[in-house]
């Protein structure tokens, strides 16, 4: 009787061990072709990007350029950004191991999780630096082909080949090493240490080991950067003070941001009025000095930067300053007015929403046409009639107060070019309606009681436009200013389908500029991946910003 | 317009049965319709221009009229042949299906495994799918450039001429077939199944793979023709990718094609860059009537639930 149960337990173990085996084969299985096809195309590039960008490369891959292309754009202040990236990445690090130490202190071999997780994190280290000995390599194919008629066999053989060169072997070799010491500490651990969160352990060891690995490493690769820079420029008898540079803006920033922390502190906790006065006027002492900071050492570190860079940035910075806030605003005016009990509200929601769903490239064409330099356009016809001068429109690249104030306007102050201009306006007239539509949404989510005691209460339309409708609509307009600054600041089609000679400059945002690395006949994908990376940390940055400013304003209800 | 009910702003105007007298219209509702009717002749004017250029002759919209002064419906066969609208219709067809099926094909099972499978760092997985949909295109716009061509040239050496990717359907398809959007909007429909269906389908025998099949999709049309709205509307839209990677007629999508006619060789006829223009939105507009309904319901799943 006994052996029996025994048994039967066994075998119960045994069916459940097998059935949860073939629920992971089979999970694994329905996301295999997705995930491929994911990281092919989009989480692979990532770090394919980065490689590029730190190469020469024009068609094919070429000499190793370390940070040099970010430092052709963006000036000294690359290796500043680069820097303080790193450290953040370290701190980043540092502070999961502190979580992990504080997790296993109980444990008695606990913190012998690090052993297998520094091997897996060497490991991994290992792949991607074999992974990117073998990429050029192999990319190298076609041209070492070239003259030969490329049959199968030919790529075939040049394919396998590509392991054997000297460098690959040799990562090959170390990778191969790691890998089995990883594994074989791996396992010796989940054998020993026989803990139910051993696994959990052992991951977020591994993951802080990777970001301790990345880190030190763009630390290591800035520095020696720094140094070739400095050491070549006092050679040349003209010394630049990078490492001053990242000091002074790293603390300009650090002050900054301190000054708003205390702010914050002083806004939400409810202290004496004595204590607040003295920590505001700390507040604004360290934001002046971070700000002193700041302004002194910024236009030094950007004073070698690419000029069209910068210029693409203030143009992506005015589209994206004057579209958003226009279309959102539009877009909130629509949806209050359509919420309301209407005849035909159906239609109007479907006719706002006509230019969201019409490609741009037809509604381009059009727009084009209309905002034409021709005397006879529809808006020239207009301006004439009201008795101003027609305009270039499209192809006028002048600051709008130039135009308006004349040409004693200064620069600085000229504002965005014509052109762009229209760009904004063709803009607003796409994405007022989707704005509309999301809010109309977000509106239908507020209930009738708020209004109905609010009339009770008195209050007009305006009153519950004001302290109703607004604060419970702050999640979806936080959403769209998210969105809304993401896509101006990736804008591409409208902006590349509306350039015109004439107005180039004043509309060519940074994604326009990269697009031009890439497309002209002799393109640079390396300096072209740096920008992009550019402006990719530009919009993280901005997302982080809005994130904190706005996020703290949203009212879920 | 003189029907119109009560005065309360509309909500608190339901079931209330004292106030449906008729009242003078007030002021406010004017307004109301005023500034609609206004805001919507404003978004409608540039599709009113679009239609009234491409029925004139070029000169007359060169000259700046409003209205033609004959209607030339010649104009929309004229541009039809120089633009050679069926050819990129049909690749742009072609290329929808293609991108179409796989995506179905492939991120079906995906979600559904990421909502109701049990599997080995799930969770992470998908986080990661997620991060990729905040990576700008125009990072991975190099790159995967880059890897097209490379796979292009070994596909080529493998299968032959018909093998390549670069001017074919697999540059144009393959790189959509998967989407952390699309399994994002499926995976929220398949968790919310009730698990009893489950329970109900696995006591008589099913799979997991028979339940998707017979249970699951089924259940999941009105997210799937989401999917398929989107889809459509991308694929008919996109410009970027195939300006990089499509050089000839074979396969060139209606959007590049409509670009590159309006550029080049119909550079002066207006009217016929306009006849193009309504051609390339018929269908987006029918598309959009049909399925208007899954069309905003996805806007929204994908903004203010996401």
């Amino acid at each position: 009787m006994a052996t029996n149960t025994v048994s039967t337990r066994k075998s119960l173990q045994e069916s459940r061990r097998r059935r949860i085996l073939f629920e992971n084969l089979t999970g694994f299985l329905f996301i295999t072709p997705a995930s491929l096809i994911l990281l092919v195309f989009q989480i692979f590039p990532v770090g394919f990007a980065f490689f590029v960008s730190l190469h020469r490369w024009r068609r094919t891959p070429d000499e190793w350029q370390g940070l040099d292309q970010y430092a052709t754009a963006l000036g000294n202040f690359a290796y500043v950004a680069f820097f303080w990236l790193a450290v953040g990445v370290l701190c980043f690090g540092l502070f999961r191991l502190r979580t992990l130490i504080r997790h296993t202190a109980a444990h008695r071999v606990g913190m012998m999780v690090i052993i297998p997780a520094a091997a897996l994190t060497a490991a991994v280290g290992a792949l991607i630096a074999w992974f990117f000995t073998l990429l050029p390599v192999i990319l190298d194919i076609p041209a070492r082909l070239r003259g030969q008629a490329i049959d199968q066999e030919a790529f075939v053989r040049e394919f396998y080949a590509s392991f054997g060169y000297p460098e690959v072997a040799a990562a090959g070799g170390l990778l191969l090493t790691l890998v089995i010491i990883a594994l074989l500490l791996t396992v010796l651990w989940l054998r020993l240490i026989r803990h139910r969160d051993s696994v959990q352990w052992l991951y977020m060891a591994w993951t802080s080991g990777l970001l301790l690995l990345a880190a030190g490493w763009t630390l290591a690769l800035t520095s020696s950067e720094v140094n070739t820079v400095i050491d070549a420029a006092a050679q040349a008898g003209s010394p630049v003070p990078i490492w001053a540079q990242v000091l002074i803006i790293g603390a300009g920033t650090g002050l900054i941001g301190a000054a708003l922390w205390l702010w914050q502190r002083t806004a939400y906790n409810q202290t004496s009025a004595n204590r607040t006065y003295m920590v505001s006027i700390l507040a604004v002492i360290l934001l002046v000095v971070g700000g002193i900071f700041l302004i002194r050492e910024l236009p030094q570190a950007f004073a070698e930067a690419d000029p069209n860079v910068l210029r693409g940035f203030n143009v992506t910075v005015m589209y994206s300053a004057v579209s958003v806030p226009l279309q959102i605003g539009l877009g909130l005016g629509l949806a209050v007015l359509l919420f309301q009990k209407l005849k035909g509200k159906a239609l109007f929601r479907v006719v706002f929403f006509l230019p969201y769903v019409t490609p741009f490239v037809a509604t381009s064409v059009v727009f084009s046409l209309i905002f034409s330099h021709n005397v006879t356009s529809p808006v020239n016809q207009l301006l004439v009639t009201l008795g101003a001068d027609t305009q270039n429109w499209l192809r006028e690249s002048s600051g709008i107060f130039t135009l308006i104030f004349g040409d004693g306007t200064p620069a600085i102050l000229s504002g965005p070019g014509l052109a762009l201009i229209v760009i904004i306006i063709y803009n607003v007239w796409i994405f007022a309606g989707y704005c509309a539509v999301i809010f109309l949404a977000g509106l239908g989510g507020i209930e009738n009681d708020l209004y109905e005691a609010a009339r009770i209460d008195g209050a007009n339309a305006w009153h519950q436009l004001r302290f109703i409708t607004i604060p419970l609509l702050s999640p979806t307009t936080f959403f769209l200013i998210l969105v809304s600054t993401i896509g101006t600041f990736q804008a591409f089609t409208q902006i590349y389908l509306m350039r015109r000679p004439g107005g180039f400059p004043a509309v060519d945002t940074v994604n326009l500029n990269i697009f031009n690395q890439i497309q002209r006949d002799s393109p640079n994908f390396g300096y072209g991946s740096a920008l992009a990376f550019v402006l990719f940390g530009v919009i993280l940055i901005l997302t982080l910003i809005q994130n904190r400013v706005a996020g703290r304003r949203v009212f879920y209800g | 317009m003189a029907d119109v009910l009560p005065s309360a702003p509309s909500a608190f105007a339901r079931g209330d049965a004292s106030q449906k007298v008729r009242q003078p219209i007030p002021v406010s509702k004017i307004a109301t319709y005023a500034t609609l009717i206004i805001g919507g002749l404003l978004a409608l004017l540039p599709f009113v221009w679009m239609l009234s250029w491409s029925l004139m002759t070029n000169s007359e919209v060169i000259a700046g009229r409003f209205l033609p002064a004959e209607p030339q419906w010649q104009n929309y066969l004229t541009a039809w042949n120089t633009a050679q609208f069926s050819r990129l219709m049909w690749n742009s067809v072609r290329i929808t299906a293609i991108t179409v099926t796989g995506l179905l094909l492939f991120c079906i099972p995906a979600a559904y495994a990421f909502a109701r499978i049990r599997f080995w760092g799930r969770n992470v997985i998908f986080a990661l799918f997620l991060a990729t949909l905040m990576i700008p295109d125009i990072v991975t716009l190099i790159p995967n450039l880059l890897s097209v061509v490379w796979i292009s040239r070994l596909s080529e050496s493998i299968f032959g001429e018909s093998g390549a990717w670069l001017n074919n359907w697999p540059s144009l398809t393959i790189p959509f077939m998967a989407s952390a959007f699309t399994i994002f909007l499926l995976r929220q429909f398949f968790a919310q199944i009730p698990e009893d269906l489950w329970d109900a389908a696995r006591i008589d025998g099913a799979t997991h793979f028979t339940f998707l099949r017979f249970v699951a999709v089924p259940l999941a049309r009105a997210p799937i023709m989401t999917t398929l709205t989107f889809a459509f509307i991308g694929s008919w839209n996109s410009l970027v990718w195939p300006l990089l990677v499509v050089s000839n007629d074979d396969w060139r999508p209606i959007a590049f094609g409509l670009t590159k006619f309006v550029q080049t060789d119909a550079g002066d006829e207006f009217h016929l860059q306009m006849a193009a223009s309504v051609i390339m939105i018929i269908p987006i507009l029918i598309v959009y009537f049909i399925t208007q309904k899954q069309f905003t319901e996805g806007i929204w799943t994908g903004s203010v639930k996401g």
